[in-house]
């Protein structure tokens, strides 16, 4: 996990994949949920289906979010407040990093 | 197979916040259990309190010298799993009577999913509820109304309820115009975490002989798909652990859902206990939004969590306590009529593990 925070903090979006049967270990771990061989970070594909999304009133949390699926790896994206957004469009991500309260966060663009 | 009978409950007031340790908030409802019977075999905390041996330490302090004592921690679903853990125990023939304990301080650390980088900035329980609430419009039109008329139910039903955190009813109006917190859920749409501790006395059939109106559990389903959002739930709408753990425990209890006359569900937000009608076959699915406009069964008489207070790892404690207090009628001014078989639905983070029982009473 923190080999994972550690790619995100350089902005890079790396996720360990197994390296006998090639299953994506999400979230990250050294070991693959399938065969339970040895993971090893790789790169992934960081475009994905935008599966439902909302706006967040909560105090230092505001903002347009949602549930993005790329290719079986499922997490929470944050989209530009004036994105207009419809379920099941393609997006991408277009950058990620580490707040300073230690969270990761994931920015999506839609795919034009 | 050894039956279990539920022969003692009780629980605390819930409060906002209090001065009192978590082991002083876990004592609180077991001082009338304990005097009436001292002879305790089990000791189970429920809590997601990181206190070091602390089921052990409220042994001590209650003056009980237990065969077995331990602390479960399971968010949510602590309190569920502690009984579940208990009735396996009495099966098995380790132990004759076990006192489950759930007890939680406000600030828990239970509340705050701090591993789940799966999502992102917005890592707020109301998040991933807003994602359910969202999907199951979409899918079904499920309406905010609906939702809010959840929330309307509970907190009538809590004005009945002395332990409850909120006693004052509130309209329809003023859930839908309350602050909105992540579309389309709002503040009346959402639980508040708490101080508060509930316990329940576990007996086994032959210990239940003496006790006058025992109430049996009567079937466990359990099951945990996650410990992230990430996998808790393929499809967004459905909560897959709570339907299972209902097919096995309808099956374990040689009941359906319509033999359930009285139900305490989690509905820590109100499209939760929309999503639990379906999950737990009450309605149709797609069609519980209608079916919270109908009211027409008992769900959640004590409150619920959004009437109560989310106190999470009393919370499957005092679920259940409420269940065997309708079904012994023992509740008061909240009594259900006439009910037998009760159900209890519990979950944890976003639904990723879930526990359904089923008690029930011969009369
Ligand atoms: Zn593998």
């Amino acid at each position: 996990m923190r080999q994972f925070l550690d790619y995100i903090k350089a902005g890079r979006f790396r996720v360990p994949v197994c390296t006998s049967c090639r299953t994506k270990a999400w979230p990250p771990s050294p070991y693959c949920p399938k065969c339970l061989s040895r993971t090893a970070f790789r790169k992934v594909k960081t475009t994905g289906t935008l599966l439902e999304f909302s706006s967040s009133h909560v105090r230092d949390h505001e903002g347009l979010f949602g549930v993005v699926d790329m290719d079986g790896i499922r997490l929470v994206g944050s989209f530009d407040p004036d994105a207009s957004l419809s379920v099941g469009m393609k997006v991408r991500m277009s950058r990620c990093g580490v707040s300073d309260a230690g969270t990761p966060y994931y920015w999506f663009d839609v795919v034009k | 197979m050894r039956r279990v009978a539920i022969a003692a409950s009780q629980t605390a007031r819930f409060t906002k916040t209090s001065e009192k340790s978590i082991f002083e908030l876990a004592c609180e409802p077991c001082i009338d259990i304990v005097k009436s019977v001292r002879d305790i075999d089990a000791v189970l905390l429920s809590t997601c309190s990181t206190e070091q041996y602390s089921s052990t330490i409220v042994s001590e302090m209650l003056g009980i010298k237990p065969k077995i004592s331990h602390r479960i921690d399971n968010l949510c679903n602590s309190g569920t799993n502690a009984i579940a853990s208990a009735y396996s125990m009495i099966v098995a023939g380790l132990c004759d009577s076990a006192l489950v304990i759930g007890a939680e301080k406000s600030d828990s650390k239970g509340n705050r999913l701090v591993w789940d980088i799966t999502r992102g900035s917005f890592n707020f329980p109301v998040h991933w509820a807003a994602m359910f609430a969202k999907a199951h419009m979409g899918r079904f039109g499920t309406t905010e109304q609906q939702m809010a008329a959840v929330s309307v139910k509970n907190r009538k039903n809590a004005a009945k309820n002395p332990n409850a955190l909120f006693r004052k009813p509130v309209s329809l109006e003023e859930v839908m115009s309350s602050r909105r917190i992540a579309d389309p859920i709002k503040l009346l749409d959402c639980s508040l975490a708490c101080d508060g501790a509930s316990a329940v006395l576990l007996l086994s059939e032959e210990r239940a002989k003496k006790v006058e109106n025992p109430v049996w559990i009567n079937g466990i389903g359990q099951q945990t798909n996650s410990a992230s959002f990430a996998g808790a739930a393929e499809n967004l709408s459905a909560l897959e652990t709570a339907s299972r753990a209902a097919h096995d425990v309808y099956r374990m209890a040689g009941v359906r859902p319509s033999d359930i006359d009285v139900a305490e569900v989690h509905d820590a937000f109100t499209i939760l206990e929309i999503m639990a009608y379906e999950d737990l076959g009450f309605a149709k699915k797609g069609e519980g939004g209608k079916y919270a406009e109908k009211n027409e069964i008992a769900v959640n008489p004590r409150g619920g969590i959004l009437g109560c207070g989310h106190p999470i790892g009393a919370t499957g404690v005092s679920q259940v306590s409420e269940i065997a207090c309708q079904l012994a009628g023992t509740a008061g001014k909240r009594q259900v009529k006439d009910c037998r078989t009760g159900l209890v639905h519990n979950l944890a983070a976003a639904g990723s593990s879930a526990t359904v029982m089923v008690l029930g009473v011969q009369k």
